[in-house]
């Protein structure tokens, strides 16, 4: 039961990568504050490496962080990926197509020739049509999961696979009618589609609303129309307040004559049982498919392929494993994963870029070096992961002006000792007022207040309440009170204030 | 007569080419910008053969109009001879400006070089000179035709173009070159040639209904090479009218008046009309075959070389002519020539009075009209007038290259209600320092260069270029983030401005660049339609917007003519967030299809935006972000002294001061920018003053010191009249009774304890601060109207007035404010000791 699985390895990751990443990245952060940026993830990668992987052997922790180790791979598949890698020529940076072939095959829009890792969902949509075809049969399936799980790219092959299908059986192929549901205009003009399709403009009658037409002609025999294939992207949009719209697509699906074949797709796992429950006592066998977040192997595999119609070396194996690993316990989105990619490579052409503008006896002593300088390293990746998943509140507090350090600083007093969880925007002005007036700093007036607490809300660090009055405005914090207390404490005034 | 007609004809040329030199339309040719610079030579090349278009010989009759397809219009053939002395129908004497003689402008010709700025002797002369005028006609039959105000008519391009030798009445079959004769001709709707039924094949029995495309054009459509039957040797096909305009050998132009010269010769005004082709983005597919659009385009052209009617035709109508004839043109949208931009035509259209007023920012009239429709003035104002319209031209073209930017919609209105430049040489004051310093500062003055700035603004060009390089140029998005003031929008448009020089000089491919701002949106969905428009310069609805732009960034297969990658700049993003946030999704969805060449880039304040998002918008988002921080004191002192180099106005701890003061609190730079300003003009003020003051008494001391600089004080009094809240303010300037009320007011509420009180307490209260310090006390009814006056401005909160004695009162602002602003009021000195 894939759903089940699903359901059982998303708690298990999620929370505890979750943890670690909103809160450690920070901390480290703030000590390497001072040192430069490049030196940093260098610094960081093995803990980034432990820690990401919350669930892997010890020995594998230890593979990791000896990085140049391509030999004491631990798993099978990793010893045969890293083999395949030795063979390949090198990656140069600098060169123009090379670097341009890359950036492609790693887009998010280029489409692989094989979905690898959704061939078991793959061949169950396909199982469901073509046994929908070959009985002339309608039916409905729900194919959900979270996003950059490629729900979509597997709606597309599978369409192509079905044509195949149908060519090789000599099978009548369906009308296929993909429809992206953000693109409605309004949400009824998803049955006109269906319409339209249907009998491509033959006879239009105004009298009645699209959506009877469609009733009427499936619950009427009539000979020799042709299936239809309706793809849905993203069906949560078609949730109308009165949900009439989903139940009236869905209910096309049951009437006695019906040969429309519904795949909707879109992110929640019980869309269908919540907002359609009646389906469920009309046709029991609801089929709902889930696509469940990648896993660490998954995505090595899926960039191992992107990359594998190059013809060179562009990422180091553990890079790859670092970057899969953080983005699989995170969240499992390959859109991410790609994006954390492109990134490092950027980083990597960057460096390049210096190192060259750096002077060239650099480069010739470094000459049987540049294999590895070419693949892009396990500090590149982690410094665009740091990009994604680091938190900035520690930085941001710090750049910020004097007179919001102080709101923060009042703020956190007010709510120490756990007493309070909120205040008011006048009762916040007193405490300022009365923060500013014990070190003689002129205070600002609450009209200023409100608007630097605004900015503040909008930096994501306070959080405003809405109010007709400014004065009773909600403040509550949005960050953790430590978090500031720990930025502000290298000012002696912060200091003196908080203790 | 034909003489005359010959000798004018030859005599034009020279006249144009003196004209050419002038500034304006120099300034034509140098002004980038400008739509006219597009094609400068073609326009110049088509105003100045305008005004010359006639032809050598006498144009043929208008006999040959048996066509079948033609027969239907409404053209009258005149029952006398063709005559080229026109008949006047009638006359309207109504307004006629005068005019100088025809012998005048003669005269004018062959002196051409050495009037440089003859205008005021030409101007005596002509006032010496008894005055011809011109007259207007409402309708003129010349050479067989009736022309009337409100006519559409071809115009000769060239006066020695062959191809307008040919005859271009009659429609030929493409197929056997034979004119139509009695025979239906049909017209493909596609190419718009006529055939003969029974020269296609196969011959079609009868015209068919709906739609017909020839086999010829179906041929094409599929691919294959299908030529057009060649005509015999030695004898060139005959083209059209039709033809001719839409292949543009012909003009086509709206009669807007009509007047008969002091010469003898008519003259009209035309409002040109322009095939797709001519515009600045080109044909598009959604064009019909005989679309024309309208121009703001006007000229002064002789009726000779006009050649006959055309009809041009709001959609409405064209659909009812159904076999109108071949002279049937289409116009749905006016074409402004200066924007390139489109409007639709309203249905009920006052052609009278909607051209003069466009006339009033159109340099190319203006030039074409002086040089050759001699409509010259014969009295100083006359001058004086034309001479200012000149300068607001010249300063209109001046104007443009910045215009054109962003700002095109303000100086169009200004030059709209009115309003001119002044003279140089009226401002022969010297701006000081200071005056200078305020200009500078202004916050819609656009700096030279931008300091601080400098990494974000390498991270949005490494982003833009790394996108649009590419051949395959891959959709991305950025997202930039930062508190309000920190130069989010205005590195980003830097950015762009570099590249468009960029790619001016060729070392970066085209894009096109939309910029969106989300507050100017009605609703965020009209995003659509703003994007679309922006693409392709053509306004719809946002349904049918969202439907075209889906089609444009999804459709790999089809093959767009425009393949330029496209920038959206959005400006204030998270206004675009709606209920389902559908509209964020949809154009974030846009850069990840295959070949939608989209960039993106978001603009907003809010740092967290994209977790606020729904995931699945988060994950198509991506993770380039850039933050711009509050600039700290340092970074605003550069802005600001950036901006003032050269000018010696501020002392530099003021600058100091006003920039810690402000990083201090927000870190937004307008706001520095701002309270410099204010605080240059404190000092300007200050300076007038002791010049002043001084002159009377002795002027050589002013003249000593001479300069005086912004200094601390200067800046702090704009900050207390910034920072301080108004309210402070209202209270010191309130009345000497409502300062006693308000006074009362606070020693009450600090008595008691309690937030509130009631008038009846208030006014014993009033009374005895009265009587103790000698006030007179103005009674009950005085002192309610006062306490309903300060509750009008919302110092104080109370209760309506009719509750009289039980009236409750409370303070709006905190004791403190009142009491600091009550202190040390001059009037009132012992208010004091009750606070």
């Amino acid at each position: 039961m894939p759903a089940f699985a699903a359901l059982r390895q998303f708690p298990s990751s999620d929370p505890t990568s979750e943890a670690i990443v909103a809160v450690t990245p920070r901390k480290t952060r703030l000590i390497s504050d001072s040192d430069a940026a490049i030196g940093s993830p260098l610094r960081k990668s093995p803990r980034f490496c432990k820690e990401g992987t919350p669930h892997s052997s010890p020995t594998a922790n230890i593979r990791k962080c000896l990085k140049t180790s391509l030999n004491l791979s631990g798993s099978p598949q990793k010893k045969q990926l890293s083999e395949d890698f030795v063979e390949r020529q090198n990656w140069n940076p600098r060169d123009e197509t090379q670097r341009r072939a890359v950036n492609e095959a790693l887009h998010v829009s280029t489409a692989q020739t094989n979905v690898v890792c959704r061939e078991n969902e793959q061949n169950r949509i396909l199982d469901f049509c073509k046994k929908c075809i070959k009985e002339e049969k309608a039916g409905s399936l729900y194919v959900c999961g979270c996003p950059g799980t490629g729900k979509t790219l597997s709606m597309e092959k599978v369409k192509a696979m079905l044509a195949d299908w149908a060519n090789e059986e000599c099978i009548q192929y369906p009308d296929v009618l993909p429809i992206n549901c953000t693109s409605l205009a309004n949400m009824n003009d998803i049955f006109s589609k269906i319409l339209e399709q249907n009998h491509s403009g033959k006879r239009r009658s105004h009298s009645t609303s699209s959506l009877q037409q469609l009733q009427n002609l499936y619950s009427q025999q009539t000979p020799g129309m042709k299936m239809i294939l309706v793809i849905a992207d993203e069906l949560d949009y078609l949730i109308t307040r009165d949900r009439a719209v989903l139940h009236d697509l869905f209910m096309l699906t049951t009437l006695p004559f019906s040969k429309c074949i519904l795949l909707g797709v879109a992110n929640a796992i019980d869309l269908a049982d919540r907002f359609i429950p009646k389906l469920r006592s009309l046709n029991g066998k609801h089929m709902v498919i889930t696509f469940c977040a990648y896993s660490k192997d998954q995505i090595i595999n899926i960039l191992q392929e992107r990359l594998r119609a190059l013809p060179y070396t562009v990422f180091q194996p553990q890079a790859l494993e670092l970057c899969a690993r953080k983005v699989a316990a995170a969240s499992g989105d390959m859109r991410k994963a790609l994006a954390v990619c492109r990134n490092a490579i950027e980083i990597l052409i960057g460096d390049s870029m210096l190192s060259s503008l750096d002077g060239t006896e650099d480069q010739q002593k470094s000459a049987e070096n540049v294999s590895m300088s070419n693949q892009v390293r396990i500090d590149h990746v982690a410094a665009a992961l740091s990009k994604v998943y680091k938190s900035p509140v520690v930085d941001t507090i710090i750049s910020l002006p004097q007179h919001q350090q102080i709101i923060l600083c009042s703020v956190v007093k007010l709510f120490r000792g756990g007493k309070k969880k909120d205040t008011t925007l006048g009762e916040l002005n007193k405490y300022y007022v009365d923060v500013c007036k014990s070190t003689s700093i002129p205070p600002v007036g609450i009209l200023e207040l409100s608007s630097m607490c605004r900015v503040l809300d909008d930096q994501g660090i306070l959080k405003l309440g809405q109010s007709r009055d400014d004065k009773l405005r909600r403040v509550t914090l949005k960050v953790d009170g430590a978090d500031i207390v720990f930025a502000l404490q290298g000012v002696r005034f912060f200091r003196n204030c908080l203790q | 007569m034909a003489e005359t007609q010959q000798m004018k004809k030859f005599k034009t040329p020279s006249k144009g080419t003196p004209r050419a030199k002038h500034p304006i339309s120099l300034d034509h040719h140098i002004a980038p910008q400008t739509p006219q610079s597009a094609t400068p030579s073609a326009i110049n090349l088509r105003r100045s053969h305008r005004l010359t278009a006639a032809t050598p010989e006498h144009r043929p009759a208008l006999s040959s109009f048996n066509t079948p397809k033609s027969a239907a219009k409404t053209r009258k053939i005149c029952e006398d001879p063709p005559s080229i002395l026109p008949t006047e129908t009638s006359i309207n004497p109504a307004s006629p400006p005068p005019v100088e003689s025809r012998k005048k402008r003669k005269f004018q010709e062959k002196s051409a070089e050495k009037r440089k700025d003859s205008r005021n002797v030409k101007c005596k002369r002509a006032a010496d000179r008894k005055v011809k005028k011109k007259v207007y006609h409402k309708k003129v039959v010349y050479d067989g035709g009736e022309f009337s105000a409100g006519h559409d008519v071809y115009v000769k391009r060239r006066s020695d173009a062959s191809s307008d030798d040919e005859d271009p009445e009659v429609e030929e079959c493409r197929v056997c070159f034979k004119p139509a004769g009695r025979r239906v001709l049909i017209e493909c709707d596609d190419c718009l040639n006529g055939f003969h039924l029974k020269c296609l094949k196969p011959p079609l029995k009868a015209v068919p209904d709906g739609d017909w495309v020839c086999c010829y054009c179906v041929a094409r459509k599929n691919g294959e090479v299908m030529e057009f039957p060649e005509p015999q040797a030695g004898k060139k096909r005959a083209r059209t009218a039709r033809e001719k305009l839409l292949s543009s050998d012909l003009w086509a132009a709206r009669i807007e008046s009509l007047w008969k010269e002091v010469d003898g010769t008519y003259w009209f005004r035309a409002r040109w009309y322009i095939i797709p082709e001519e515009t600045a983005v080109g044909r598009q597919p959604h064009n019909l075959r005989r679309e024309l659009y309208r121009t703001n385009d006007f000229a002064d052209v002789e009726m000779e070389s006009t050649i006959r009617h055309c009809f041009v035709m709001s959609p409405r109508e064209f659909a009812n002519a159904a076999d109108g004839g071949d002279d049937v043109f289409l116009c749905e949208y006016e074409y402004e020539v200066q924007w390139h931009s489109f409007k639709r035509i309203a249905e009920i259209d006052s052609n009278e009075n909607d051209g003069e007023k466009v006339v009033d920012n159109d340099a190319d009239w203006n030039s074409c009209d002086e040089s050759d429709s001699g409509s010259d003035f014969n009295s100083e104002e006359e001058a004086a007038y034309e001479n200012e319209k000149r300068n607001r031209l010249s300063q209109s073209s001046s104007l443009r290259p910045v215009a054109a930017n962003s700002r095109k919609g303000q100086i169009f209105g200004l030059q709209k209600i009115g309003a001119k430049k002044i003279p140089e040489n009226l401002r022969s004051r010297k701006q000081t320092d200071l005056e200078k310093a305020k200009s500078t500062l202004l916050l819609a003055t656009v700096p030279k260069s931008l300091t601080c700035r400098d990494r974000e603004m390498n991270e949005i060009t490494t982003f833009i270029k790394g996108a649009i390089c590419d051949e395959q140029c891959l959709g991305r998005c950025l997202y930039v983030h930062g508190v309000p003031g920190t130069g989010k929008t205005m590195s980003v448009l830097a950015v762009m401005r570099n590249l468009k020089s960029e790619v001016d000089a060729g070392s970066i491919r085209p894009y096109c660049f939309v910029e969106i701002n989300g507050l100017k949106l009605a609703s965020p969905e009209n995003i659509y339609s703003v994007i679309y428009e922006g693409l392709t310069g053509h306004r719809v609805g946002w349904k049918k917007a969202l439907n075209l732009l889906n089609a444009r960034f999804s459709d790999e297969n089809k093959c767009r003519k425009d393949t330029r990658p496209c920038i959206l700049l959005i400006d204030e993003l998270d206004l675009l967030v709606t209920r389902n946030q559908a509209v964020l999704y949809n154009i974030l969805d846009w850069p990840t299809r295959p070949n939608s060449k989209l960039i993106v880039i978001g603009i907003a304040n809010t740092m967290d935006l994209p977790e606020k998002l729904l995931p699945r918008i988060s994950s198509r988002m991506g993770i380039q972000r850039l933050c711009f921080g509050p600039y700290n004191f340092q970074q605003l002192q550069e802005i600001i002294s950036s901006r003032l180099k050269g000018i010696d106005a501020f002392e530099k701890v003021a600058i100091e001061f006003a920039s810690r003061k402000v990083a201090a609190v927000s870190g937004d730079a307008r706001r520095a920018l701002e309270i410099c300003r204010r605080a240059a003009e404190v000092a300007d003020y200050r300076a007038k003053k002791t010049a002043l003051s001084s002159s009377d008494a002795s002027g050589k001391t002013f003249l000593l010191t001479g300069k005086v600089m912004a200094g601390m004080a200067d800046v702090e009094a704009a900050i207390k009249e910034m920072f301080q809240a108004p309210h402070i303010q209202v209270i010191r300037s309130c009345s000497k009774l409502s300062k006693i009320f308000l006074a009362a007011m606070v020693y009450e509420l600090y008595k008691t304890g309690i937030g509130e009180t009631t008038f009846e307490k208030l006014a014993m209260v009033v009374s005895s601060f009265c009587a103790n310090n000698g006030e007179t006390f103005p009674g009950y009814d005085t002192l309610l109207k006062v306490g309903c006056k300060l509750g009008e401005c919302r110092l104080l909160l109370c209760e309506p007035g009719t509750r009289h004695k039980l009236q409750k009162l409370q303070l709006n602002y905190p004791n403190d404010d009142v009491t600091f602003a009550l202190k040390d009021s001059k009037d009132l000195p012992w208010l004091a000791k009750y606070i």
